[in-house]
C-alpha cells in the first residue's frame, strides 16, 4: 500500500496525455498507408507500460548493486560490435543474438546513467582524480559508439553525462573548460566524421543546395510545419503528409505531421506536456531520499530533453538530421519500451521517497 | 564533514534551479523558432506546400471538324479508347494480362512486348497497353473494371478523314507537334495541321486550351481534380467543296494522274479541287511508318504533290482564249479578219506546224478557236507581240498566285515575269537571251516557257464567264466574294470569245463537241493538248520502266470551260497528265462533273 501511496499521479497523467496525443498523431501519419503500424504501436505502449510497472517494484538499492556489472557487460558488448556486429544501413551497431538484434549502444545509455549516478552518489566531482575517472567511464563508450558510427546515441551519452556531472557538482570552471575543449575539437571531429554525416551538417547550413537529395527531408518537413500555420490544416487534412511529401513521417519526422495538421496550437500543447514532464521528473529528483535517486532522475530528464530538442530542431531545420525519435510520439517499439522503463525508474524514486525526508536536507533528522 | 555535506546539498539545490530553468528556456527557444515558421513564414511555406501538391495540367481542346458544303464530314473526330495499367496496383499481373489479351485479341508477340515494357517501367506509372480501340472492343473490360484493379480505360478523340484519298491535298493532315511547334506554344502531345486546310486554318480549328488543377502526391500520381477551366472546341469549318462532285471528278479521272478544279464563277468558291493520285491521310494519325513516307516521296506519280495548285503545266491551246482576248484588246487586224491555214507557217528557215497537217483553210478567230487552229494564232501573236500577250495573261490572273488558302502555291510562268525577256524584246539589252519572234508565236498557242496551274486555269475561265472579275478562290462556303482585280476587256470582245468557246462544244467540228454536246448543261470551253518534251536519257537514268517512259512522253490533256452558257454558274479546269488529247481525254471528265452538278441543281429545285 505504501507502493500505491507513493505513486506520482501527475507523472502518470502526463504519460497518458502523451500516449493519447501520440496515438492520434500516429494515426494521422499512417492512416493512408499501413494502419497496422498503429495497432503495433498500441502493443508497444502495452509492453512499455508493463516494463514501467515492473521497474516500479525494483528497489533502487538493487539497481545500485548491479550498476557496475551492468556497465561492464554493456561495455564488453560494445567492444564486440566492431568485431562480430551486423551492418545495417551502413553502420555496424547491432549484435545478432539469434532471436533478436541487440543494440549495445542502447544498453550503454542506461548503464552509463546508472554507473554515474552510483559513482557520484557518495562523492562530488571536485578533484582531478574523481573527474578523470568519471570522465573515462563516459568517454570510452562514447568513442566506441561514435565509431560505429552512431552520432545520435553518442550525443545522448555525452549530454546525459554532462548533465549528471553538473548536477553532481562539477565546478563551473571545469564545465567552461569542457565547453572550450569541445568547440576546439570540432575540426578534429569533422575530420573523423563520415561523409553522410558531413553532408547532413552541410545540408543544415543550406538545405536548398541539394533539394532532392539530403536536403529533401528538411525542406519538406519545414514546409509541412510552416504550412500548418497557427491553427493547422485539420486532422487528416495535412497535404504534405497525406500526399507522401514528408519522409519518415511516422518515425523521426512525425513532429511535422502534428505541426501541419494541428498548427502552432498543437505544437505548444506538446511542448507544454514535455516541459511539464521534465519539470515533474526534476521535482521527483529534488524530493528524492538519496543522492543516487536524484541523479538517476537527472539522467532520465536530460535524455528526454535531448531527444525532444534534437528531434524537433532537426525536423524544423535548425539541427542536422540525427536519427533520434520524438519521445512517445514517434513510431517504434524499443524506444517506447526503454523510455517508459526510464519513467518507471522515476516513479520508483517517487515511491521510495514518499514520506521520507530528502537526502541531506538541512534540518533533516538523518543529517 | 557535516559542513561539507551540507554544502553538497546546497550546491545540488542551486544546480537543480539551473535545470528547472533550462527546460522551459530551451523548449521556449524551440517554440519561438516554430512560431517563426508557423506564423511569420506561414504564407510562404503554405504556398510551397501548394506548389508541391498542385499541378496545372492543360486540357487539350477538341479540334474543329471540317465538313463539305453538304455537311459531309471530311475531317472528323472519333472517340477512341485506350487501356492503361498501373503495375503496382495489379494483383496478379499474368492473369490480368491474359484476360486482357483474350478480350483485345493480342498477338503473342504483342503480349510478350507488353510484359517486357512492364518490367522496364516504374511500377507506379501508368503504362499504355493498347489504344485507338472502339467501344465494342473495350466494353467487356469496362464492365469488369472493378475485378481488375490497376486497369484503366480512358476515352480520347482522334482525327479521321472519311474521304482520305479523295481530299488528301485539300483537307491535308495533322501530325504530332515537333520541336519547332512546341517553340511556338503547342504542347508536345498535340496534333498540328501540316498541309491543306488543316494547316491554313490551324488557328480556327485548334480551339483553346483548358486547364485543370490537379492534386498530386510525392510520386506525381493524380489524387484529385480541384478546379477545371474547360477547353473550347475549335470552330467547325464548312468548306465550299462538294465531296459528291469531287468524287465524280475522281471517278471520271479513274487511275490517271491529273487535277480537276471546279469554281463558282461569282463567288470564287472552290467546289472541287482534286489532285490525283491522292494518299491516305489517316496514316499520319495512326503514326506513319517511315517506309510508307519514303514510298510516297519517291513514287514517280508524286502523290504528295497537289497538282491543282503546286504544279504548273503548259496550258497549250486553252491559252488561245487569252491570245484571242489580247488580240481583240490590242486591236490586231487579224482579230477582225481571217487568214489561211495550210497546216504550217514558215518563219525564216523554220516551219511551225499546225496540229492539223492538212491545214484548216480559211479561218477567222471563231473558227480558229473552235477548231483550235495553230497557224491563226501564230500570226495573231506575231502581229501584236509578246508584251500584249503577257499583259493579257496577267490581266486574267495567270502568272500570279491565286491567294487560295493553301500553301505552298505555284505562280506558274508567264514570260513577262522575267524582266530580261522583256528587255530582250525591246532590244535594250541582250545579255542573257534574245527573244525570238518564233518564241512569241509558240507562246501564242500556250507552249514554250508558259505554264499555269489548274487552279489558275479555272479562275481564268471563271473570269471569262463573269465578265472579267478575277476572284480569290474561296475554300470556305458562304464567305464574301473577293474580286482581286478586274481584267480590262470590252464586253463585245468578251462576247466574241465566249461565243467561240460555246462553238467548241456546240459545233460538230468543235474539239469538245463529242464529249460535251450532250452534257446536262450548255457548256462553253476550250480543249488543249500540251506537247511533252522529255529527255529519254534522263528517263533511263532515273530507272523508269519502258511502259512508264512511253507514258511520260504522252501529251498532257486540258479542258477548261464554264456552264451553263447563258447563265454561268461554275467554271471547270481539267488537267490530265500525259493524258492524250484535250477533246477526247479531258473534256469527258468535265462532262461527268457537270452532269453531277446539273443533277444536284435539279434535285434542289425539286425539293423546293
Amino acid at each position: 500500500m505504501r507502493l500505491l501511496r507513493g505513486v506520482d499521479w501527475i507523472l502518470l497523467m502526463l504519460i497518458i496525455c502523451l500516449a493519447v496525443l501520440g496515438m492520434v498523431t500516429l494515426y494521422a501519419a499512417v492512416h493512408q498507408g499501413d494502419v497496422g503500424l498503429w495497432q503495433k504501436q498500441l502493443t508497444y505502449w502495452g509492453i512499455g507500460f508493463a516494463a514501467f510497472m515492473v521497474i516500479c517494484f525494483v528497489p533502487l538499492r538493487l539497481l545500485g548493486l548491479i550498476s557496475w556489472p551492468f556497465y561492464i557487460v554493456a561495455l564488453l558488448l560494445l567492444v564486440l560490435v566492431p568485431l562480430v556486429g551486423d551492418v545495417q544501413m551502413g553502420a555496424r551497431r547491432w549484435l545478432n543474438l539469434g532471436f533478436f538484434n541487440l543494440q549495445p549502444s542502447e544498453l550503454m545509455k542506461w548503464a552509463l546513467m546508472l554507473i554515474l549516478a552510483s559513482w557520484f552518489a557518495t562523492k562530488e566531482p571536485r578533484s582531478l582524480r574523481e573527474i578523470g575517472t568519471a570522465l573515462l567511464l563516459a568517454v570510452v563508450p562514447a568513442a566506441l559508439i561514435v565509431n560505429q558510427p552512431d552520432l545520435g546515441t553518442t550525443l545522448v551519452l555525452l549530454f546525459a553525462a554532462t548533465s549528471m556531472f553538473i548536477a553532481a557538482g562539477l565546478p563551473w570552471r571545469w564545465f567552461g573548460l569542457a565547453v572550450i575543449a569541445a568547440i576546439g575539437s570540432l575540426p578534429v571531429l569533422w575530420h573523423f566524421m563520415h561523409d553522410y554525416q558531413k553532408q547532413r551538417v552541410l545540408t543544415l547550413l543550406d538545405p536548398q543546395s541539394d533539394p532532392l537529395g539530403a536536403g529533401y527531408h528538411v525542406i519538406q518537413s519545414t514546409i509541412a510545419i510552416g504550412s500548418g500555420g497557427l491553427t493547422g490544416k485539420g486532422f487528416l487534412q495535412g497535404t504534405q503528409g497525406r500526399l507522401h511529401f514528408l519522409p519518415e513521417q511516422h518515425t523521426d519526422f512525425i513532429f511535422a505531421v502534428l505541426a501541419e495538421e494541428g498548427g502552432f496550437i498543437a505544437v505548444m500543447f506538446l511542448l507544454l506536456l514535455y516541459i511539464s514532464l521534465i519539470t515533474r521528473i526534476l521535482m521527483v529528483s529534488s524530493r528524492a531520499h538519496s543522492r543516487f535517486a536524484s541523479l538517476i532522475c537527472i539522467g532520465v530528464a536530460s535524455i528526454f530533453m535531448l531527444y525532444i530538442t534534437v528531434n524537433i530542431g532537426m525536423v524544423s531545420g535548425i539541427f542536422p538530421v540525427v536519427g533520434l525519435p520524438l519521445p512517445f510520439i514517434s513510431y517504434g517499439g524499443s524506444a517506447m519500451v526503454t523510455m517508459l522503463a526510464a519513467l518507471g525508474l522515476v516513479m520508483r524514486v517517487s515511491i521510495e521517497s514518499k514520506d521520507r525526508i530528502p537526502w541531506q536536507r538541512p534540518g533533516s533528522p538523518l543529517s | 564533514m557535516q559542513k561539507q555535506q551540507l554544502e553538497g546539498r546546497q550546491r545540488f539545490d542551486v544546480r537543480m534551479l539551473f535545470f528547472f530553468a533550462a527546460t522551459p528556456i530551451f523548449l521556449g527557444l524551440l517554440a519561438m523558432h516554430l512560431l517563426q515558421l508557423q506564423w511569420l513564414e506561414h504564407e510562404k511555406l503554405a504556398l510551397q506546400a501548394d506548389n508541391n501538391r498542385l499541378n496545372i495540367v492543360p486540357v487539350l481542346p477538341v479540334r474543329g471538324e471540317i465538313v463539305d458544303r453538304q455537311g459531309k464530314g471530311l475531317a472528323v473526330n472519333r472517340i477512341a479508347y485506350q487501356v492503361q495499367l498501373i503495375p503496382e496496383r495489379v494483383k496478379d499481373l499474368d492473369v490480368t494480362l491474359k484476360k486482357l489479351s483474350g478480350i483485345l485479341q493480342w498477338s503473342p508477340d504483342k503480349l510478350a512486348n507488353i510484359h517486357k515494357r512492364i518490367k522496364r517501367s516504374r511500377p507506379d506509372r501508368p503504362i499504355l497497353l493498347d489504344d485507338k480501340l472502339q467501344w465494342l472492343q473495350v466494353s467487356p473490360i469496362a464492365a469488369r473494371l472493378h475485378h481488375m484493379p490497376g486497369i484503366d480505360v480512358e476515352a480520347g478523340s482522334y482525327r479521321q478523314y472519311p474521304y482520305a484519298e479523295l481530299t488528301s491535298h485539300l483537307v491535308g493532315y495533322l501530325s504530332l507537334a515537333r520541336k519547332s511547334d512546341t517553340d511556338e506554344g503547342f504542347l508536345a502531345n498535340e496534333f498540328v495541321g501540316r498541309t491543306g486546310v488543316e494547316k491554313s486554318y490551324e488557328k480556327v480549328l485548334h480551339g483553346s486550351l483548358g486547364y485543370q488543377q490537379e492534386e498530386v502526391d510525392a510520386l506525381g500520381r493524380r489524387i484529385a481534380v480541384n478546379k477545371r477551366t474547360p477547353s473550347t472546341m475549335g470552330q467547325q469549318l464548312r468548306l465550299a467543296l462538294d465531296a459528291e462532285v469531287q468524287q465524280a471528278a475522281a471517278d471520271a479521272l479513274g487511275d490517271r494522274t491529273g487535277a480537276v478544279v471546279v469554281m463558282d464563277v461569282h463567288s470564287g468558291e472552290v467546289i472541287t479541287l482534286l489532285s490525283q493520285p491522292g494518299y491516305d491521310t489517316n496514316r499520319f494519325i495512326t503514326g506513319l511508318e517511315s517506309e510508307q513516307w519514303q514510298e510516297w516521296l519517291n513514287n514517280i506519280e508524286k502523290p504528295l504533290l497537289n497538282r491543282a495548285t503546286q504544279a504548273a503545266y503548259p496550258p497549250a491551246s486553252t491559252f488561245k482564249v487569252i491570245t484571242s482576248l489580247a488580240g481583240l484588246h490590242a486591236g490586231a487586224h487579224l482579230a477582225r479578219g481571217h487568214t489561211t491555214c495550210p497546216g504550217y507557217l514558215e518563219l525564216a528557215d523554220r516551219k511551225l506546224r499546225c496540229w492539223k497537217r492538212t491545214g484548216h483553210g480559211r479561218v477567222t478567230m471563231q473558227d480558229a478557236l473552235i477548231r483550235s487552229c495553230d497557224v491563226y494564232f501564230y500570226e495573231l501573236g506575231d502581229q501584236m507581240g509578246m508584251e500584249e500577250i503577257s499583259d493579257a495573261a496577267l490581266q486574267w490572273g495567270l502568272g500570279e498566285k491565286t491567294r487560295i488558302d493553301l500553301s505552298p502555291e505555284s505562280r506558274g510562268v508567264i514570260p513577262a515575269h522575267r524582266p530580261y525577256m522583256m528587255a530582250a524584246m525591246k532590244n535594250e539589252s541582250s545579255k542573257r537571251k534574245k527573244w525570238f519572234r518564233g518564241e512569241t508565236m509558240i507562246a501564242s498557242i500556250g507552249q514554250g516557257a508558259l505554264t499555269v496551274t489548274p487552279l489558275q486555269m479555272a479562275r481564268m475561265t471563271a473570269a471569262v464567264a463573269n465578265g472579267g472579275k478575277v476572284l480569290k478562290p474561296q475554300l470556305l462556303a458562304g464567305v464574301e466574294p473577293e474580286v482581286l482585280h478586274q481584267a480590262s476587256v470590252e464586253p463585245r470582245h468578251l462576247k466574241t470569245v465566249q461565243k467561240a468557246m460555246r462553238g467548241v462544244v456546240e459545233k460538230p467540228y468543235g474539239t469538245a463537241h463529242r464529249a460535251l454536246a450532250n452534257a446536262a448543261w450548255k457548256v462553253a470551253g476550250k480543249t488543249g493538248t500540251a506537247q511533252v518534251i522529255q529527255m529519254s536519257q534522263d528517263d533511263e537514268k532515273e530507272g523508269y520502266t519502258p511502259e512508264q517512259i512511253l507514258r511520260r512522253h504522252q501529251d498532257h490533256a486540258w479542258f477548261m470551260g464554264y456552264a451553263p452558257y447563258e447563265d454561268p454558274k461554275i467554271a471547270i479546269a481539267v488537267f490530265v497528265e500525259h493524258g492524250g488529247h484535250g477533246g477526247s481525254d479531258a473534256a469527258p471528265v468535265a462532262a461527268a462533273v457537270i452532269n453531277v452538278l446539273a443533277a444536284q441543281e435539279q434535285e434542289q429545285a425539286a425539293d423546293k
